[in-house]
């Protein structure tokens, strides 16, 4: 009978583990997908292999994370403002059950307040006071949790910028975020190896504007 | 030992018409196996698992696809026909009659900025209400008339509960403003007819204003304006909030410098204070709080209109409390409930060459409303409230030098049920009723209410609304004889409407019934023997794409209507009605200078007047001339938290005229002499400056203007 136990706890575990090696070589991949895709359609074919995986690994926040940040990618490229905002809440639905997960994680905060900063974007005049708002506060948050995290800083430099820019006002202070997100891009180790590397090249694009 | 083995599934994704769904995920439960559609719907994949396995189908919009299959080495081919979610964005929506605005809904008609930023609507609610068509311009109330409808057949409702005086006093012939602000307010329902059963007492428009959920951000707000000062401050906490604003208003300087029609000993000044309280109770709850108390106070010289060299001294003033709390909750994933408390508290006190009269009205509403999702495609809503309303009139008689008082109270208890069933994303019910008992004029009544609404393609709408409404005669006809029973008015309304992203077409006409009004009686009593029509049509454009940060709205309004009513010898047209009604609101958003500009035309054609020189058989057949106005306003952002704002009504000085009023008697050539009414003045300046302090300095007052 002990054998069995064993054998069976053996079998268990190293089942455990190789499905490990399959999460990360599937997310591996994935990532690579959602960072490299062209269209629309190779988006959604990231955010679903995502979505699959999210339904098995319940514990884990990256595939649910990264499953957000292609919709918010889809989002961006949509015209038409219904469709943009269904994306933003399904990454939004995405990021509460992520947080659910990781509540302290400051990639998931800061992905976040991504969406309030994209929901802007449709409506500017309506939606600004109240969705500026809410993204620079989601914003500070995921500082609160990794003042180093280059994502929150670079995302919050390209609000700044944007809102200065609206207003005709001094850009000064968003160029000095962008400069500190750019020392954090390179400064950034996670132990993660799923961890978000994004944002380097958008925060690169500002720092153009701002010079 | 089975026999590792790969399983091949393939398949297509279909709609319920048979067109291909691409981007749908096509997985097996629990595993990593799985694929996406492509763009002509088919799908293959190959699976390592074994046994009987679920397969899943998803796709935004549509409800999942399940099938069970067993994995054994052998093909598989799935035709999987997914079904569309009912009731999502896309879906119809019913819309006769009704006009929402909100952020949150994102193809509305109106939003609460627009109702803030309308030239000419001074930031007044009813005033950009009153740029909508289903509306009539009544230049010298300010109240809001609809559909051939009194003023006082306008209903206001916040967070369902009703506010018994909506509006501010204002002098004999003035307008009076709203007294709630439209920053407080997250949504504005405005239906002009065949609204819900959860709205009783309003014959003929309920305008339903939704307070915002909790705030999110600390911030304090400091407005100084030409005619008084602001200040307000909002504190946030973890799940909660509370804010305050107190507003003094004094225009005594103002009219000082710009000379008025109306003659002023004092004009008015006014201090107020609001305070909202808002808290999230568990997961679902949401209690919130709110509070409002006004006073204003001014005094005028009336002139007889044979000799004005005769004045009277009138001076009132006026105290008013609104309390209304709320709380909602959802129960389990399909049970919901939400109810709520409010009491208003509206005093008059007059003096007519010093001798006191006073009015006093008080009322309470509670209700408690209990919703119901049955499944995605029927809902059922059913609820119950109660009104109870006291009112007292008191004036000093002259010649008896006695104190004569008159008083009512009027309890009404009522019950209503509404079932919504979507048929498909192209077709919705709303069937409902509502049961009244009034217990003083001792009446029972169950008044039914329908709407359907079907969407052939996916833009255009066509909907349908019918109904009985009821509501209790105005005070002063109630206190005279308190066993008038509830005007009735019937609405049939046909609309159809277009809405794409940033444009919306309207076009509604209706045919509404009167019966049950007011009506004196050949001696000294009043009955409920009076009636009535209306029928018209209302025509309404918005662009805000064409043309790069341009946003403007066109409403036409047509009328038709006549009333046998109060003292008309047969029936007439009443005199605050207008056949044509046609206004355009222009707003220009000019990055370069940080401005918003904005433009309000409005035309009203002329009115009836009743006319004692003419014989009885022309009973308001005279006509004023058309009412025009042109306003515009500017907003200048010089700063993110700084904003100066600009704005003047009636560019053009155009000597409108509302009306006439005639004298008791007859003058010296045995002829009643008339007396136009018009503007308190010809414009109205208005100058303001507004600075906001919050830990985000990109926030601003501009949605609260």
């Amino acid at each position: 009978m002990k054998t069995i136990y064993i054998a069976i706890l053996l079998l268990l575990g190293t089942s455990a583990f190789a499905n490990d090696d399959k999460y990360y070589e599937q997310m591996g991949k994935q990532i690579q997908n959602v960072y490299t895709a062209k269209t629309a359609e190779q988006l959604q074919d990231a955010i679903n292999a995502f979505d699959r995986i999210a339904q098995v690994e319940k514990s884990k926040w990256e595939p649910l994370y990264y499953s957000a940040f292609g919709s918010i990618m889809l989002a961006t490229r949509e015209a038409d403002g219904a469709k943009k905002d269904s994306y933003l809440d399904q990454a939004l639905a995405q990021i509460e059950k992520a947080k659910a997960i990781a509540p302290a994680e400051s990639e998931l905060v800061a992905l976040e307040g991504f969406v309030h900063m994209i929901r802007v974007t449709v409506d500017p005049a309506t939606r600004g006071p109240q969705y500026s708002g809410l993204s620079m506060q989601a914003f500070r948050k995921a500082l609160g949790l990794n003042a180093n995290n280059p994502r929150a800083l670079a995302l919050m430099a390209q609000m700044q910028f944007g809102t200065a820019q609206f207003f005709g006002s001094s850009t000064a202070e968003a160029c000095g975020l962008a400069r500190r997100a750019q020392e954090q891009f390179s400064l950034y180790k996670s132990e993660n190896p799923l961890a978000p590397v994004w944002g380097k090249e958008m925060n690169a694009g500002l720092m153009k504007s701002c010079q | 030992m089975p026999v590792f083995g790969q399983t091949h599934i393939g398949g297509k994704v279909l709609d319920v018409s048979g067109e291909p769904i691409p981007g749908a995920n096509v997985m097996i439960k629990d595993t990593y196996d799985g694929t996406s559609s492509a763009i002509d719907g088919t799908f293959s994949f190959v699976s390592e698992e074994q046994g009987v396995r679920l397969l899943v189908i998803s796709f935004v919009g549509y409800k999942p696809f399940e099938q069970p299959v067993e994995l054994t080495g052998k093909a598989i081919s799935i035709t999987a026909v997914l079904k569309e979610q009912i009731n999502q964005l896309e879906g119809v929506v019913i819309s006769a009659g009704s006009f929402t605005a909100g952020e949150e809904k994102r193809r509305t008609i109106l939003k609460p900025v627009d109702i803030a930023m309308t030239a000419g609507a001074t930031a007044d609610i009813a005033g950009a209400l009153n740029t909508l068509p289903g509306t009539q311009k009544v230049g010298e109330t300010g109240r809001l008339f609809v559909r051939g409808g009194d003023g006082s057949e306008t209903r206001t409702f916040i967070d369902g509960m009703v506010v018994l005086e909506a509006y501010g006093p204002a002098a004999p012939n003035t307008p009076s403003r709203g007294r709630f602000m439209p920053f407080m307010f997250k949504g504005t329902s405005f239906s002009t007819g065949g609204y819900s059963a959860e709205y009783g007492q309003a014959l003929s428009s309920a305008l339903v204003l939704n307070s915002k959920d909790k705030v999110d951000l600390n911030q304090t707000d400091i407005g100084l304006l030409s005619v008084g000062a602001d200040v307000a401050h909002t504190q946030v906490w973890n799940r909660g909030s509370v804010s305050g604003k107190i507003q003094y208003t004094n225009i005594r300087p103002y009219f000082n410098l710009i000379n008025q029609e109306v003659d002023w000993k004092t004009p008015p000044a006014s201090l107020e204070g609001s305070a909202a309280f808002r808290q999230q109770v568990g997961k679902t709850g949401m209690f919130k709080l709110y509070g409002n108390f006004n006073q204003t106070d001014f005094s005028l010289y009336n002139h007889a209109i044979l000799d004005p060299t005769i004045t009277q001294v009138y001076d009132l003033v006026n105290r008013f409390r609104y309390v209304n709390g709320s709380y909602q909750q959802e129960l389990t994933s399909t049970w919901s409930v939400r109810g709520g408390v409010s009491y208003s508290y509206n005093e008059t006190d007059t003096r007519t060459d010093g001798i006191p009269a006073a009015e006093t009205e008080a009322g309470l509403h509670s209700k408690l409303v209990v919703e119901h999702t049955f499944n995605d495609q029927l809902e059922l809503r059913f609820g119950s409230e109660y009104f109870h309303r006291t009112y007292e009139a008191s004036r000093l008689v002259d010649s008896l030098s006695q104190l004569q008082q008159v008083s009512f109270t009027e309890p009404i208890v009522a019950t209503f049920a509404e079932a919504e069933f979507y048929a498909s994303n192209h077709f919705v019910v709303k069937a409902g009723g509502r049961f009244e008992q009034n217990m003083l004029a001792k009446e029972s009544s169950l008044d039914p209410r329908l709407s359907i609404a079907y969407k052939p393609g996916k833009r255009g709408q066509f909907s349908l609304a019918y109904g009985t409404f009821r509501q209790t005669p105005q005070n002063q006809y109630v206190r005279i004889n308190t066993l008038l029973t509830p005007e009735i008015a019937e609405h049939l309304i046909f609309n159809y409407q277009i809405v794409t992203d940033r444009k919306t077409f309207r076009v509604e006409t209706y045919y509404k019934w009167y019966d049950q009004l007011v009506k004196y009686g050949s001696g000294s009593g009043i009955t409920n023997t009076g009636n009535g029509y209306a029928k018209g049509l209302d025509i309404f454009w918005r662009d805000s794409e064409t043309i790069k940060n341009v946003d403007y709205w066109i409403s036409y309004s047509y009328l038709d209507t006549e009333r046998d009513y109060l003292d008309f010898p047969y029936s007439a047209v009443p005199t605050f009605a207008s056949a044509h009604n046609f206004s355009v609101v222009y707003k220009h958003f000019i990055p370069r200078i940080k401005s918003q500009l904005g433009i309000t035309y409005s035309y009203t054609s002329g009115r009836p007047y009743y006319n004692p020189n003419q014989s009885q058989d022309q009973y308001n057949t005279d006509r004023t001339p058309y009412y025009s106005d042109l306003s515009a306003n500017v907003a200048y952002l010089p700063k993110n938290n700084l904003i100066l704002y600009f704005s003047c009504t009636n560019l053009l000085g155009r000597d409108n005229i509302f009306g006439y009023e005639y004298s008791q008697t007859p003058g010296a050539e045995g002829e009643y002499v008339s007396r136009a009414i018009r503007q308190p003045a010809p414009r109205f300046i208005f100058l303001g400056v507004f600075i906001t302090f919050s830990k985000n300095k990109s926030i601003n007052q501009l949605p609260n203007l």
